[in-house]
C-alpha cells in the first residue's frame, strides 16, 4: 500500500486556514445572535417610549375632533405614525375593552356613529387595558409573525382612566436590517477566507524552506557528498536541527576514516595472519613429510630388513603420523574458512568419484592396519560439481577418518554415492556408514559444533579436537549442500553429504541447468597440466 | 636412467626425496640453495626437478619464473612440492610453468607415482 504524499507546507497551511476559518465563523455566529438580541431590545424599548409619548395625544384628538373632522384626524393620525417606523396598528380602546379608533396602514377608523365597536376578547389584553401601567409583551399575530405589542394606558390629572392605546409594532425592519447585517458577514468571510488560504500558504511555505534546505542536505548526504553540509539561519529549533545534523554529518565522515583505518589494519593483520598459518603449516609439514617418507620406507623394507617388532613399532608410528597430518590440514583449512566468507572464488569442476577413490588410497594402509573393512559404492556414471576440490576433499576424509576411528577391528565402513533429490534440487548424496561405537540421540544434533566431543574422554581415546565435523558443516554449507548423521548406539552411524549440481547462484538456485557429466572417467585423480 | 634433479633448503627432506627415488632406480642431484640449484639446472638440464616452493633468499616461484625464462630450462618438466594444499596456490604455480603439484605431506608411492607419469609424458612429447 503506498500512502499519499503530503508537503509539509501544505499541512501547516491546512491548520493555519483551519484555525482562522473555526475563529472567523464563531465571531461571525456571536455577532449575529447579539446583534440580533440588541436591536430587537432597541426596538422594543422606543416602541414603549412612543406609545407612552402618543397615548394622551392620540386620545385628545379622538375627543377634540371625532367623526366630524374624520380628514383632519387622518392627517394627524399620519403624522403620529411617522414618527416611528414598526408601528403596524395603533387602537384606542376603553376600559371595557370596546375599541374606539383602529389605525392600520392608512386606514383609519374611528367606531362608534354606524359602525359596531369591536370588543377585546383576549383577557390579558384586557386586564392591561384596565391597568394603571404602560406594559408590553411579544405576540403572535393572526398570520403568524412576530410581533411587539404595548398598552399603554392615558390617566387624566384626577386619576380618571377611560381609554387606553394598544400599539402593535413590527419587527420587520430591524429583521431586514439583520438580513443585510449577515449578508455582509458572509461576504466578509468569503474574502477573509481566500485571504486565509493565501497567508497561510505564505507563512507555511516560511516555515517549510528551511525544512526544505535540511532535506536537500539530507540528500546530499545519502547521495555520498558527505562534505557537504546545511546553513540555515532561523534561529529556531530547524536551526538546532540543522546544526545537529551538520554534527552528525561530521561524525559520519570521522566515523567513516577511522573505520577505513580499522579496515586497513585489520586487512594488514589479515595478511599477517595468512602468512602466518602458511609459515606454520610449511613449518609443520615439512617434518611431517620426512617421518612418513622415512617410516613408509622402513615398513615396506625400502632400507633393508627389520625385526617384526620394530615393524609393528613402525606401523604405530604412521598411523600418528597420519593423524596428526590429518589435524594439521584441519587447522589450516580452518583458520582459512574463516578468513573467507566467500567461497566462490575456488570453485571449478569436480569429480567426485576421483576425490573419494583418491581418499580411500589414503586410507587404505591404515584401515589395514586397523582390520577394517571397506566398501565403496559409486553410481557408474560420474557427476560434474561446481566445489572446492579441496574443500570437498576434505569433508570426505573429516568424515572418513571419523568412520574409520570409530569402527573396531574387524568392522566395516560402506560409502554410499547416488544421484538424488534434495528438497526439491539436483544433486549427489554421499553416505558414509560405520559399524563404530554409534552416537545417542541426544548428542546427534550437537556433533556439528564446534571443539565438540560426544564423550570429553574420547578426545584422548580416538583423538582430534573437535574441528573435523563443523569444519564439514562449514564447508557443505558453503555449498549450499546439507550434512546431517544417523546413528544407533552399538550398531554404527551414517554420515549424509548431499551436495547439488550446478552452478550455485546467490539465490541457490541452479543457473543454466544441472552440469552432469555422462562419460568415464579416465581414473586421472591427480592435478597434471601439461605446461 | 632418468636424472631427477632435487631442489629443497631441508636437508632432511632432500635427503628423503633423494633416497625415495634412487631406491626407485633413479639418478638424483641435490641443492639445497636456489640460486646456486639455478644455475646447475642451466647449465645441465635435467630429465625432471623436484622444487620446493618455500626457500630463502631465491623462493621456487622466482626459480620457476627464471627458470622458464631460459631456453634451456623452458621445457624440462617440474613436480613441485610444497606445504601450500591451498588451490589458489596450486593453480599460481601451475600457471608459472610448474607441470605438476604435489603437497607435503605426501607418501613415498605417490611421489614415484608422479615422477614416473610426468616423465612418461615428457618422453612421450619428445617422440611426437
Amino acid at each position: 500500500m503506498t500512502r499519499r504524499r503530503v508537503l509539509l507546507q501544505t499541512r501547516i497551511a491546512r491548520h493555519i486556514a483551519f484555525a482562522v476559518v473555526v475563529s472567523l465563523v464563531l465571531s461571525a455566529l456571536v455577532l449575529v445572535v447579539f446583534r440580533h438580541h440588541a436591536v430587537r431590545r432597541n426596538m422594543e424599548r422606543s416602541a414603549l417610549t412612543y406609545a407612552s409619548l402618543i397615548s394622551e395625544t392620540l386620545t385628545d384628538l379622538v375627543g377634540f375632533l371625532g367623526s366630524s373632522g374624520k380628514g383632519l384626524l387622518d392627517q394627524e393620525v399620519a403624522q403620529l405614525r411617522e414618527l416611528n417606523d414598526d408601528v403596524e396598528r395603533l387602537e384606542i380602546v376603553d376600559v371595557r375593552g370596546k375599541v374606539v379608533l383602529r389605525a392600520e396602514g392608512n386606514n383609519v377608523i374611528l367606531f362608534g356613529d354606524g359602525i359596531e365597536s369591536p370588543m377585546v376578547a383576549d383577557r390579558e389584553l384586557l386586564r392591561a387595558i384596565s391597568g394603571l401601567e404602560a406594559t408590553a409583551a411579544q405576540v403572535t399575530e393572526a398570520d403568524g409573525s412576530d410581533a411587539y405589542r404595548v398598552v399603554a394606558p392615558v390617566v387624566r390629572q384626577w386619576g380618571e382612566h377611560v381609554y387606553s392605546l394598544v400599539g402593535t409594532f413590527t419587527y420587520a425592519n430591524v429583521d431586514r436590517q439583520l438580513r443585510s447585517s449577515l449578508w455582509l458577514s458572509a461576504l466578509i468571510l468569503a474574502i477573509g477566507l481566500g485571504l486565509t488560504h493565501w497567508v497561510s500558504v505564505t507563512l507555511a511555505g516560511g516555515i517549510t524552506r528551511d525544512v526544505d534546505v535540511l532535506r536537500a542536505g539530507v540528500m546530499r548526504i545519502q547521495e555520498g557528498r558527505l562534505e557537504e553540509r546545511v546553513s540555515i539561519d532561523s534561529r529556531d529549533e530547524i536551526e538546532e536541527l540543522a546544526d545537529a545534523f551538520n554534527l552528525m554529518a561530521d561524525e559520519l565522515v570521522a566515523t567513516i576514516r577511522q573505520l577505513r583505518e580499522a579496515n586497513r589494519e585489520l586487512e594488514t593483520l589479515d595478511q599477517t595472519k595468512a602468512d602466518l598459518v602458511a609459515n606454520v603449516s610449511h613449518e609443520l609439514k615439512t617434518p611431517l613429510t620426512a617421518l612418513r617418507g622415512y617410516l613408509e620406507l622402513m615398513a615396506e623394507g625400502g632400507l633393508g630388513s627389520i625385526s617384526e617388532e620394530s615393524i609393528r613399532a613402525v606401523m604405530v608410528c604412521r598411523k600418528n603420523v597420519e593423524r596428526l597430518s590429518l589435524r594439521v590440514e584441519e587447522l589450516v583449512q580452518l583458520s582459512r574458512l574463516d578468513r573467507f566468507t566467500s567461497l566462490d572464488s575456488a570453485r571449478e569442476e569436480i569429480e567426485l568419484n576421483s576425490i573419494l577413490e583418491g581418499i580411500i588410497d589414503t586410507f587404505r594402509p591404515r584401515m589395514e592396519g586397523d582390520g577394517v573393512h571397506f566398501v565403496l559404492q559409486v553410481q557408474p556414471n560420474l557427476w560434474a560439481l561446481q566445489a572446492n576440490p579441496e574443500q570437498i576433499e576434505r569433508v570426505f576424509l573429516n568424515l572418513l577418518d571419523n568412520a574409520v576411528k570409530f569402527t573396531p577391528k574387524g568392522g566395516t565402513v560402506l560409502v554410499l554415492a547416488e544421484a538424488c533429490d534434495h528438497e526439491q534440487r539436483q544433486g549427489v548424496l554421499v553416505r558414509i556408514q560405520d559399524s563404530g561405537v554409534g552416537i545417542p540421540p541426544t548428542e546427534l544434533v550437537r556433533i556439528f559444533d564446534r571443539f565438540y566431543q560426544v564423550d570429553p574422554s574420547s578426545r584422548r581415546r580416538f583423538g582430534g579436537m573437535g574441528l573435523g565435523l563443523s569444519l564439514v558443516r562449514s564447508i557443505v554449507e558453503a555449498h549450499r549442500g546439507a550434512v546431517w548423521a544417523e546413528s544407533e548406539e552399538g550398531i554404527g552411524s551414517t554420515f549424509f553429504v548431499w551436495l547439488p549440481f550446478g552452478d550455485f547462484g546467490q539465490d541457490g538456485t541452479s543457473r543454466g541447468g544441472p552440469s552432469v557429466r555422462l562419460e568415464e572417467a579416465d581414473g586421472d585423480r591427480t592435478a597434471v597440466r601439461e605446461a | 636412467m632418468a636424472r631427477v634433479f632435487v631442489v629443497d633448503d631441508e636437508p632432511d627432506m632432500v635427503d628423503l626425496l633423494a633416497t625415495i627415488l634412487k631406491s626407485d632406480g633413479f639418478e638424483v642431484d641435490t641443492d639445497t640453495d636456489g640460486r646456486s640449484a639455478l644455475a646447475r639446472l642451466l647449465a645441465d638440464p635435467p630429465d625432471l626437478v623436484l622444487l620446493d616452493l618455500m626457500m630463502p633468499d631465491l623462493d621456487g616461484m622466482e626459480l620457476l619464473k627464471l627458470l622458464r625464462l631460459d631456453a634451456k630450462g623452458a621445457n624440462v618438466p617440474v613436480l613441485v612440492v610444497s606445504a601450500r594444499s591451498g588451490h589458489q596456490d596450486q593453480l599460481g604455480t601451475l600457471q608459472l610453468g610448474a607441470n605438476a603439484y604435489i603437497c607435503k605431506p605426501f607418501s613415498p608411492r605417490e611421489l614415484v607415482r608422479q615422477v614416473r607419469q610426468l616423465l612418461e609424458t615428457s618422453e612421450a612429447e619428445t617422440n611426437a
